[in-house]
């Protein structure tokens, strides 16, 4: 199906994705927000705050709390409508971003929409946002719709949790203690 | 997926205008409309209407900033539809990983039992 390709640019400032939800919007939104367990659409980790509020500092920690794989600072927070915050891996250098959930009652259930900005063009860190966000939604949508994700991400939930312990030792949470 | 979420996917994507109108936007995330009708030998109101299909797939977003309509691609519903199909060789992978976490934890318990 030959069809003349266009050059991509590899390296967006923003991008956006959304997903429509069948679910309630305190549903959605206590799934993204929860710091009680692991929240399986940010890819099986544990959101790590003191209290989440404007200006606060948040982490993404590994199931076991040995690892922390992104730290952030809340930029707004208007629950259960819309939550921002910046958002830099720790195994990179790269600066950090800013992601934001945007959710809005719609057909009976909710439109929940990921915007990405502020990604630095050329950066690891803008590729691995950009490529992990469909996964982010999806797998919001199948544990809101039937209580628990894909079989193919439950599997690879095993995988990350196997592969753990080659975790870049930067990354360990004593490292992050202070963010 | 809803069926006629998924038929207007399907009905978006079967117009090789409104592809090319997809690989521009993909390629360049934030683009304008006028930018993407630079591209096509048809007025701008047939541009537009092209991309009102797109938006209505969900396949194309689009946000208001100023006067200028920014589009974005929106891999969400191509990545539903390819899920519907990809399930079986999702559940092969998950067999091998389990099948490799098994393996992994009996050879750990096996190494703990030797040193005792």
């Amino acid at each position: 199906m030959p069809e003349p390709a266009i050059a991509r640019e590899t390296s967006p400032t923003q991008a956006l994705f959304r997903i429509h939800i069948r679910g309630s919007l305190q549903e959605v939104w206590d799934e993204i927000t929860r710091t009680d367990d692991v929240i399986p659409c940010f890819f099986n980790m544990r959101m790590h705050a003191e209290r989440l509020q404007k200006g606060a500092r948040l982490q993404m920690r590994t199931k076991s709390e040995k690892y922390v794989g992104v730290v952030g600072e809340v930029l707004e927070w208007d629950p259960p409508r819309r939550f921002a915050h910046t958002f830099r891996f720790t195994q990179m250098d790269d600066p950090p971003c800013k992601v934001s959930y945007e959710l809005v009652e719609k057909d009976d259930g909710v439109e929940f929409t990921l915007r990405i900005s502020e990604l630095t063009p050329g950066t690891k860190s803008a590729k691995q946002m950009v490529q992990g966000a469909v996964m982010i939604l999806n797998t919001l949508k199948a544990v809101i719709e039937t209580g628990r994700p894909s079989l193919g991400t439950r599997a690879l939930f095993v995988l990350f949790a196997l592969l753990e312990p080659l975790t870049p030792r930067r990354c360990r949470t004593e490292n992050w203690s202070s963010n | 997926m809803k069926p006629d979420a998924m038929d207007a996917v399907f009905a978006a994507l079967a117009s090789r205008e409104r592809r090319q109108m997809l690989d521009l936007v993909l390629a360049h995330p934030g683009c304008g409309v006028n930018q993407v009708a630079a591209h096509f030998a048809m007025s701008r109101v047939g541009v537009l209407k092209h991309l009102r299909l797109l938006e209505e797939a969900g396949l194309v977003l689009s946000e208001k900033v100023g006067r200028v309509r920014r589009l974005y691609f929106n891999a969400v519903p191509i990545q539903q539809i390819h899920a519907r199909w990809s399930d079986r060789y999702g559940a092969l992978f998950a067999n091998h990983m389990v099948a490799i976490q098994e393996r992994v934890e009996s050879r750990n318990r096996q190494r703990k039992t030797n040193r005792a």
